[in-house]
């Protein structure tokens, strides 16, 4: 249990350097993520199986949500909304493991992914419009609005994280709260509430950062939504 | 509220890597698979739509094929059927010639036959005629079968032409053909009745001839004067065969 959601707690120390809880879970997480996608496409074959088949499904549609959204070629853009949605998915359902305090109920966790959307939205638009071509799109749509489209990158990433740190950590408080008043069975509704609440929380997330993203770059004639905008090669 | 910089460090790193881990072993390796399956289907797509189109070009070549012995079939029984016709048609001017060739071979052998038939009914009625004129004849005094034609004798012998008189005159061979012998009388009757006719003498001798039936009969070896019933007969005969020819 949470005793107060500002405060982090110490797990141990890499020399000078603390490793709090959140980093901690975060660790397991991403090596759950790892192994478990290594295991997952260790063989993969066009005739696929229940696994492949589950991962095709996310992949594909998290390609045509990106279509949809952004109207442009997903293969930049699919491992970082794609990492993003099942590690906030992931972590927000790690509330339901006894013991277990879900990274995301961390302000620090939730500012680290709302700061990795802030720079993947700046290197996405200067790679796709350039210099000066991003810096247009502050300008959009009359000059009059640059201060406040610059505001508007700050408080948007703000909102992006506090959102999400809000909603989870209140989950897990009140589940936390109402553990200690009511006993064992009690909070169970509230935590399939969260877990339905999580799910929420990592779609608005990805969706917001694919919106965020997709104003930086300039849209793709040819990515048009039900398009086969995957092409061969590398991402 | 307090930010914690160093786990806002190492966050924002385990993100980052997280991101590229997962692009690594998650994302590309299931975007290929999915890649590599569409482009599969788009070749299976293409050779069927191939395996399609030779089938198509495979059914027309065939139906070509088809169209192309039924024509030559159709060709080949039309040859057929003029070469047959042809042949029946020469088949059947061979037997229209044929049959033409026996019509004419019929018609003359009718002819023929008919043409013999009238001779020999002619003989037949000549050979009566000649039996009905002898057994008349027979009835008549022996007399009358040479005197009754003395005259007649002399008639006709007046009635030749010159080179024929002449011819009798000079040939001195003259036969006098008679159907029984000449009694003196008759004989001198006869020379006389000569000498009338030529304007002269003529010397003959008798010959009997009982083919004569009647009458007297002077020939020598280039001419005939006739004054017979035999000649008699042989005219009319020869008056019938001109009738029956017509």
């Amino acid at each position: 249990m949470i005793s107060s959601p500002l405060e982090l707690e110490i797990a141990f120390h890499i020399g000078p350097v603390p490793i709090a809880k959140p980093v901690a879970t975060t660790w397991a997480l991403m090596g759950f993520l790892i192994v478990g996608s290594a295991l997952a496409t260790r063989r993969l074959a066009l005739r696929p199986g229940i696994v492949q088949a589950f991962l095709e499904l996310i992949v594909d549609t998290l390609d045509s949500q990106v279509r949809d959204t952004m109207r442009v070629d997903p293969r930049p853009y699919r491992a970082l909304f794609g990492t993003l949605f099942l590690f906030i998915l992931l972590a927000n359902w790690s509330a339901v493991i006894p013991g277990v305090e879900p990274p995301t109920a961390r302000l620090e966790t939730d500012a680290a992914l709302a700061l990795v959307v802030f720079v993947a939205t700046i290197y996405h638009g200067l790679r796709t419009q350039g210099l000066w071509g991003y810096l247009k799109t502050f300008a959009e749509p009359s000059l009059f609005m640059v201060p406040l489209n610059l505001v508007e990158q700050i408080t948007r990433t703000f909102s992006l994280f506090v959102r999400l740190f809000g909603n989870v950590m209140s989950g897990v408080f009140v589940v936390g709260i109402v553990l200690s008043l009511a006993g064992l069975l009690v909070p169970i509704p509230l935590m399939a509430l969260d877990l339905l609440t999580g799910a929420v929380q990592a779609y608005i997330f990805a969706t917001l950062a694919m919106v965020f993203t997709g104003a930086a770059v300039a849209p793709e004639k040819d990515a048009a939504p039900g398009s086969d905008g995957a092409r061969h090669g590398s991402d | 509220m307090r930010i914690d910089w160093w786990t806002l460090s190492l966050q924002t790193i385990n993100a980052v890597v997280l991101i590229w881990l997962l692009a690594y072993f998650l994302f590309k390796p299931v975007a290929n698979v999915i890649a590599e399956r569409k482009a599969a289907a788009g070749r299976l797509l293409d050779e069927a739509e191939q395996a399609k189109s030779d089938a198509q070009a495979a059914r027309e070549n065939e139906q070509a094929t088809l169209a192309e012995m039924a024509e030559r079939r159709s060709a080949a029984l039309n040859a057929a059927k003029q070469e047959a016709e042809a042949q029946r048609e020469a088949l059947l001017a061979t037997a229209r010639a044929e049959a033409e060739r026996m019509r004419e071979e019929a018609r003359a052998e009718l002819a023929r036959q008919a043409t013999l038939g009238l001779e020999a009914q002619m003989k037949h009625a000549s050979a009566l005629a000649v039996g009905m004129t002898k057994r008349l004849v027979d009835r008549f005094p022996q007399s009358s079968l040479v005197s009754g034609f003395i005259a007649g004798l002399a008639a006709a012998a007046a009635a030749l032409p010159p080179e024929a008189k002449a011819d009798f005159e000079q040939d001195g061979d003259a036969r006098l053909k008679a159907p029984r012998p000449l009694t003196a009388q008759e004989e001198a009757d006869c020379r006389h009745a000569l000498e009338i006719g030529f304007g002269r003498p003529v010397a003959f001798s008798v010959e009997i001839d009982p083919s004569v039936i009647a009458g007297l009969e002077l020939e020598n070896r280039h001419a005939t004067v006739h004054n017979s019933l035999r000649a008699d007969l042989a005219r009319m005969a020869a008056a019938l065969d001109g009738h029956d020819a017509e």
